[in-house]
Formats: structure tokens, C-alpha cells, sequence
């Protein structure tokens, strides 16, 4: 079984938006992959016209709060830096119990790369860095066009997500007979460099 | 739909039912995010009562329809869908192509008020229903646009192959194949939300802004292709085919993504508006026998009895902006025949019903006082003098939603209480129809927010109003549509057959003998509750139209006022509060208290004059009037001079 990659294209974002745009990304997946039974919910975004679907699945959805958590904790501590999320998909190998080790080993077959280039407050304290961008406060207007053009990458990324769920059907392992998500998934938040 | 355990063993069997279901689950995602208000989402107060639905969170399974468990997406139920997948369900050969259209109102048409509620079917065939909301047929004909936003196809691609049905590779295909279907029905319903027209959608849904455009979809086997220029300007968007044993189920659509164009469009917000035709109204229809004539030939004091009508508009303006008081005759003609469905309901839960809810018109319509007539009113000398009419509480509420004041008693249960004994009251429709009538309305009102069977049984009609959205939310305007189109049933005078139109609105005849006795008004002063002729003067389940004309025959034929005045002449000459005994009164007129046929009569009995019976007795009386009038006038100008 080979493990399929999908990067989605990189959003740029700013501070208050990284908890919705990550909230719509990670559900969409996570929609596309709990192929057990499930009762989607709609939810509305609040900052972009946008409909995305949840699995109804409260424990997931603190679980991926946690995470957006986690990742607006890191932006905050270090803004100079490209940051990513990966979800991932694996399955639990054999779990071979030997004297010295215990270690489960995982056999991921599919990974989400999700790229996010928070841009900075202009007050917080940053060095130059090729990898960091200020905003100037814009105006009314341009910042309506930066959001307009947000909703319209955000939108892509979710064609994205469809587009390769649909071309990519082969890899996903046999779908046993549980509601929910029925694959292990984790949420890793890494840096770029 | 038989669930999937319940499917049979065999290979090809599962296949093709696996490809039904294909078929039956895209039309149901697809037309549950297009079809205003018959989305399952929007069912989510009503089918808390009506069925054990989980809630949106839970993904309990013993909480889940059998039904819903196809491809692992649990999903309400959706009636347009289950009425067009008929064809489907014979043959899965055939592809399935769904259009969504916008109906688009010209700009300049303001006068049509609409909202966008429920759905009515046309079968163009039997292969091919199309699908419209009510306000498609409101909208008019010929100045609506019509245009195909998006075009689902839903195909099955047969191929001869050479893979046995017994074989164990075979096996798999049904468990790969549905698995693939799996995500291939995740992918559409995620992507019927992310297209333009899904905007539509849910400004048609949300709020109660009056909209120049609605949604209406049409499921046909074969459609006209579209030309080049009109393909030009859509953007396709294809699903990867999901293989089969035999062939391959295709799925894309083809969408307009200029559509967002429309709603961005000013819409209308709806604000309380007087609405002078409204249904019933005389101005609306000025040929009905009941007696707008005459009402509009009144003074203008007397317009409440006018507006006779009114009420009903009236109960629902507080609680519901969106009211269409001028329906199409299609729409009437519609509504007749969700009358005689409702007649099918049983009528023996009504009646309580009714009398349960009949306290709650007062507690849910403060605002009808306004409408209620001014103290200062003056009948037309031709009009019978004004009534006190005692009775319990009830029956106060019920004249306040009734926008003609009733002058008959009718009992303690329903009469009328605590009117002040100077308010002049033209003659109206009888309590008892009047009670039956508001009392319906609260019914229905009821029967929105309690009754699921009746719901259902309205929400499958198709060849009427469409479905009666039960959304509960205040953008609902079937109810005061309905009961608009109700009360215009009222008007109807005579030979109008209660038969047809039970159900919510009609009062058993149990009730109605339950009235008790009218106030007695009519008979002896001493005794206001006085007993009434039952069934004489207003026989049960007669309209309130009806039993409007046949008071207006009544005062016709009553004896003329001056024989009253003669009477109350006396009274003031000398006699205390008393009723006279008057043998020319016929007991079941309507007759006004005392007090009140004094303040009416004041002027003419102040000469203490007896009035003749005949016309040249009156004419002596004008004459003795002359004189005394030049006397007067002469006596005025001797004191000056």
C-alpha cells in the first residue's frame, strides 16, 4: 500500500483568521476520511462565505481544537516562521511486543500537508526575515480585497481536498464496520525552514 | 427502500442495488441543499416531534434511520427526493439529470408579495416532473425568468464484461464499490456547498426578506443539451467515475458561477404594511353576495364591519410578516383541495384542541385592540342599534380578533364580555361563526406547532398549495396564507357545503350546540343571558357569510326604528331601565340594550312625541317637527329683537 501526499496550497492568513481557516480545512479532511457512519453537520464560517462539513463527532472536533491551539501558541512564539499541519493517516502494524520494545509501529498511507503563512502585527517585535511579512494597516478597501481573495484561495484548497479524495480512491484501506472515523489519524504541527 | 442488510446475497443483486441507491443518495444530497425549505436541515424542530431524530452531533447509531445508512451518510428525509426517484429505482440505465433553476421576478413587478415556501409538482411526464415553489406561480407566467444555474448528471455507464458473478473477485466489487461510493457521496456533499448556487439557497432559506428570485429544480431523464454560448459561461466540474463490475457511475455538473450576482440584489425587507385586497376583502372581491355593498355604502365609522375579514389578516401581521393576502386563483384553487385533505384529519382531537387554544388568541395578539372599533360609532339609522351581549372571558378575545364586532349573542362560552355599553356595534357574522373561524385559526396555528400527522399528510400533497413548510420559524407564512384564504371561504354566503372544508376550521356540531344559550338580548331587557332559539337564525356549520346575510335579511325585516324610538320615548318620559314588551319585536332580532337604543334614539324622543306606524303619520310628524323647529327659531329672534 503506498502512502499518497497531498500539499495544499499555502494561505495566507492573519492571526485572527488561522483558528477558522485551519477549523475548515482539518474538518473537510477529516469529513472525506470518517467513512464510518456519520451525520454531517454544516457549519458556517463566520469570517468568509463558506460551508464546510463536520462529522458530528464531538470528540474530534476538541481534538482538533486542541491542536489549533497548540498551533496559534506556536505562530505566537515564533512569528518569523512558515508554519505547517500535517494530518495524517495510518494504520496500526502488528504490534510485535519484544523484550526490549513495545513500540506500535504505524504504516501511514496518507498524508495532508496544510501550509499557512501567518502574516504579523505591525506592533509585534520582529526581525527581518525574508520569511516574515508586515502588514501595513492596508485600508477598508485592500483589506476587503485580501479577504476576498482569502475566501477564494480557501475555497481552492477545499476543491483541493475534493479533487484528490476523488482521484486518489485505491490507497484507502478497507472501511470496517464503525461509525466515525474508523482510521487512527494525528496532527503534527511542524516548521518550515 | 430496503436497507442494506436486508439486500440480497447474491453478487449482481447487491451491485444493482448498490447502483440504485447511487442513483436515490445523489438526488437527495443534491436536492437537499437546493430545494428552499424542504431541506432536511430545516427539519430539525419539526422531526423532534414527528419522529426520534438524533440530534446534529450525535452519531449514535441506534439513534439512525435504517434508511440513512447508505454510503455511511446519515441524512434527513428529503420528499423531493423520494417523489423523483421512481423512474430510477425501475431502471438504472437511464441517467438522471438534474436542473436547478432560478425563477427570477422582474424588477418593476412590486406588487407581488412572495416568499419562497413549499413546492408544487408538475408532471410534465412520466419521466420528467418539474419542480417549482409556490411563488413561481405567484410570480406570474410571463415576467418570470427562468435560468438553469446547475445540471447535475447522474449516469450509469453499462459495459459488457467478462467478470463472472461468482467469482470471488466479484465478491469484492460490491464491498469496493460501495466503499468508493463512500467517499464519492462525501465529495458531493461537500461540494453542492461550496458551489454559488448554494448561496441561493440559503438566503432563500434564512431570513424573512422578500426575494426577487427562487429556486426551483427539475429531475428528467433527458433534457435539451445547451448551446455553446450558454455552456461557455458555465464551468464544469467532474467527479472521478467510480468503476463497477459491469460499467462505470459517473457524476459532474455543469454551474453558472455568476449566480451570486442575483443575491447580491436588493431584496425587500418586510415590514407591516396595510394590504387594502387582501383575501375576503370587498375590494378583492366586490362579487361575492356577501353584503360589501352595503358595507361600503356605510359611514366610514362603519368600516370595521367592512373589514369584516380582517381579522384573520390581522391575527397573523403580529407574528408574521411574510403574508400573502392575494393569492393566485391557482393557489386558491390549490388550497381548496389541502382543505379537503385536512378534512380527512380526525375530527375529534380538534374540538379540544380548539377550546384549549382559544384563551391563547388574547395572550399571542395584544395588538388587536387597534383594530378594534371606535367607541364613537354611529351606526346608520338603517343599521340595528347596538347590543349588549354578556358572556365569559373568551368571548372578548374572540371579538377583539374579530375585526367586525359582533352583535349577536350567543352564550356564555363564546359571547361577548365586558363590551362597554356604549360601543355601537353594526350588525356582523355570528358569534358562533366568528368563534369557530378564530377559534380555527388557533387551531392551525396549533396544528403547526404540535400536530406531525397532519403535517405529513400535508407535506406530501402535491397537487395543491405544495408542501406546507412546516418551518417554525416566523418566515412561515403558510399559516396566515391558509387562514387568509379561510376566512375568504367564510365570505362564501350560501350554499357553501362545510363538508368540504373540515378539518382544522370546522367546529363540531358537539361544539357548536355546546354554546349554550344566547344572550337574550333579543328577548326580554331583564334577562341578557335570555335563552336563543337554537338552530333558528343561525343554523350550525352555516358560513360566516352566511349567517352575515341572513342577519342582514333579519334587519331588513325587522320593523323600523321609529317603532323602537317610540318605545324608548316612553322609557324617557317617565319608565325606569326596562325592555319593552314589545309584540312587534320579533324575538329573534337583534335588539340593543336600553341604554344604548337611548344615546340612538335620544334626539328623536326628545319631543316626547309618539311616532305613527304609517308613512303619512311620519309625514305629520315632520310637519309637527316643522313647526315646531319655526317656533323655536321664532322664539330665538323675538328675544334679540
Amino acid at each position: 500500500m503506498n502512502c499518497e501526499v497531498c500539499q495544499l496550497k499555502e494561505l495566507e492568513v492573519e492571526h485572527f483568521e488561522i483558528r477558522e481557516v485551519l477549523r475548515c480545512i482539518l474538518h473537510t479532511i477529516l469529513f472525506h476520511r470518517a467513512l464510518g457512519l456519520v451525520r454531517p453537520k454544516d457549519v458556517d464560517l463566520e469570517l468568509f462565505e463558506i460551508t464546510y462539513v463536520q462529522c458530528g463527532d464531538m470528540e474530534l472536533e476538541r481534538k482538533i481544537d486542541e491542536k489549533i491551539d497548540q498551533f496559534i501558541d506556536r505562530v505566537e512564539k515564533h512569528p518569523n516562521k512558515k508554519n505547517q499541519i500535517c494530518l495524517s493517516f495510518y494504520e496500526v502494524k502488528n504490534k510485535h511486543a519484544t523484550w526490549f520494545t513495545n513500540k506500535v509501529e504505524r504504516l501511514f498511507w496518507e498524508h495532508w500537508y496544510i501550509n499557512l503563512n501567518v502574516m504579523q502585527h505591525p506592533k509585534t517585535p520582529s526581525g527581518k526575515s525574508h520569511h516574515s511579512k508586515l502588514v501595513v494597516d492596508p485600508g477598508v478597501e485592500a483589506r476587503g480585497a485580501r479577504r476576498a481573495a482569502l475566501e477564494a484561495s480557501l475555497r481552492d484548497v477545499l476543491f483541493q481536498i475534493i479533487k484528490f479524495v476523488n482521484e486518489k480512491k485505491d490507497h484507502v484501506p478497507s472501511i470496517p464496520n464503525v461509525e466515525g472515523i474508523p482510521f487512527p489519524y494525528e496532527i503534527t504541527i511542524s516548521r518550515c525552514t | 427502500m430496503a436497507s442494506y442488510q436486508e439486500a440480497s446475497h447474491s453478487e449482481p443483486a447487491k451491485m444493482e442495488q448498490i447502483i440504485t441507491e447511487f442513483f436515490a443518495k445523489g438526488l437527495h444530497i443534491i436536492l437537499e441543499s437546493r430545494c428552499p425549505y424542504v431541506s432536511s436541515r430545516n427539519y430539525s424542530c419539526e422531526q423532534v416531534l414527528s419522529s426520534p431524530s438524533p440530534s446534529s452531533s450525535s452519531s449514535s447509531s441506534s439513534s439512525f434511520w435504517p434508511r440513512d445508512k447508505w454510503f455511511n451518510l446519515s441524512l434527513r428525509d428529503c420528499p423531493a427526493a423520494l417523489e423523483n426517484i421512481d423512474l430510477w429505482r425501475q431502471s438504472n440505465l437511464e441517467p438522471m439529470i438534474i436542473d436547478v433553476i432560478l425563477v427570477q421576478r422582474p424588477v418593476n413587478n412590486d406588487q407581488i408579495i412572495s416568499s419562497s415556501k413549499s413546492g408544487h409538482a408538475r408532471n410534465f411526464s412520466g419521466k420528467e416532473r418539474v419542480y417549482y415553489s409556490s411563488d413561481n406561480e405567484e410570480f406570474g407566467s410571463d415576467t418570470k425568468r427562468e435560468k438553469i444555474i446547475e445540471r447535475w448528471v447522474l449516469q450509469y455507464e453499462s459495459k459488457r464484461s467478462g467478470v463472472s458473478s461468482g467469482s470471488k473477485r466479484s465478491t469484492c466489487y460490491s464491498h469496493i464499490l460501495f466503499n468508493k461510493l463512500i467517499l464519492l457521496m462525501r465529495s458531493l456533499y461537500a461540494t453542492v456547498r461550496l458551489l454559488p448556487a448554494y448561496k441561493l439557497f440559503r438566503d432563500l432559506n434564512s431570513s424573512a426578506q422578500i426575494r426577487r428570485y427562487n429556486l426551483g429544480h427539475r429531475v428528467s431523464s433527458f433534457v435539451e443539451p445547451f448551446t455553446r454560448i450558454e455552456e461557455a459561461d458555465m464551468q464544469r466540474f467532474v467527479f472521478t467515475p467510480v468503476d463497477t463490475s459491469c460499467g462505470r457511475l459517473c457524476l459532474s455538473v455543469l454551474y453558472h458561477s455568476s449566480v451570486l450576482d442575483v443575491s447580491s440584489e436588493p431584496s425587500t425587507p418586510i415590514s407591516p404594511q396595510v394590504i387594502q385586497e387582501y383575501v375576503g376583502s370587498p375590494l378583492a372581491e366586490p362579487l361575492r353576495k356577501f353584503s360589501s355593498r352595503p358595507m361600503s355604502q356605510m359611514s366610514p365609522a362603519s368600516a370595521p364591519f367592512g373589514r369584516r375579514h380582517s381579522w384573520g389578516y390581522d391575527l397573523y401581521r403580529a407574528s408574521s410578516p411574510l403574508l400573502n393576502p392575494s393569492p393566485s386563483p391557482t393557489y386558491s384553487e390549490s388550497y381548496a383541495s389541502v382543505s379537503k385533505q385536512r378534512s380527512r384529519l380526525p375530527p375529534a382531537s380538534l374540538p379540544r384542541q380548539l377550546s384549549e387554544n382559544t384563551p391563547a388568541i388574547h395572550v399571542k395578539n395584544p395588538s388587536f385592540d387597534e383594530y378594534w372599533p371606535s367607541p364613537t360609532f354611529t351606526p346608520s339609522p338603517s343599521a340595528s342599534p347596538p347590543i349588549y351581549i354578556p358572556g365569559s372571558h373568551v368571548s372578548n378575545v374572540l371579538l377583539r380578533s374579530e375585526s367586525a364586532p359582533v352583535s349577536i349573542p350567543i352564550s356564555s362560552r363564546a359571547g361577548i364580555s365586558s363590551l362597554p355599553n356604549n360601543q355601537m356595534l353594526p350588525p356582523s357574522p355570528p358569534m358562533k361563526a366568528t368563534r369557530s373561524s378564530v377559534v380555527k385559526t388557533d387551531a392551525r396555528s396549533g396544528l403547526y406547532k404540535t400536530s406531525s400527522t397532519a403535517d405529513k399528510l400535508l407535506s406530501f400533497e402535491k397537487d395543491e398549495v405544495g408542501r406546507m413548510s412546516r418551518v417554525e420559524s416566523s418566515s412561515n407564512i403558510s399559516p396566515p396564507k391558509s387562514f387568509s384564504r379561510s376566512s375568504s371561504r367564510f365570505s362564501y354566503q350560501d350554499d357553501y357545503d362545510d363538508s368540504e372544508f373540515s378539518g382544522p376550521f370546522v367546529v363540531d356540531d358537539d361544539d357548536m350546540t355546546d354554546l349554550g344559550t344566547r344572550p337574550g338580548s333579543f328577548d326580554q331587557p331583564g334577562h341578557p343571558s335570555g335563552s336563543r332559539e337554537k338552530g333558528s337564525l343561525f343554523p350550525v356549520r352555516k358560513s360566516q357569510h352566511a349567517a352575515v346575510g341572513t342577519l342582514v335579511q333579519m334587519l331588513k325585516k325587522a320593523p323600523s326604528l321609529h317603532q323602537d324610538i317610540s318605545v324608548t320615548s316612553n322609557l324617557l318620559q317617565g319608565s325606569k331601565h326596562e325592555m319593552p314588551k314589545n309584540s312587534n319585536q320579533d324575538p329573534d332580532e337583534i335588539s340593543s340594550t336600553p341604554r344604548e337604543q337611548q344615546s340612538t334614539s335620544v334626539n328623536f324622543a326628545s319631543s316626547g312625541l309618539v311616532s305613527p306606524k304609517t308613512t303619512a303619520g311620519a309625514l305629520e310628524e315632520l310637519c309637527e317637527y316643522k313647526e315646531m323647529k319655526n317656533s323655536m327659531l321664532k322664539q330665538g329672534k323675538s328675544p334679540q329683537a
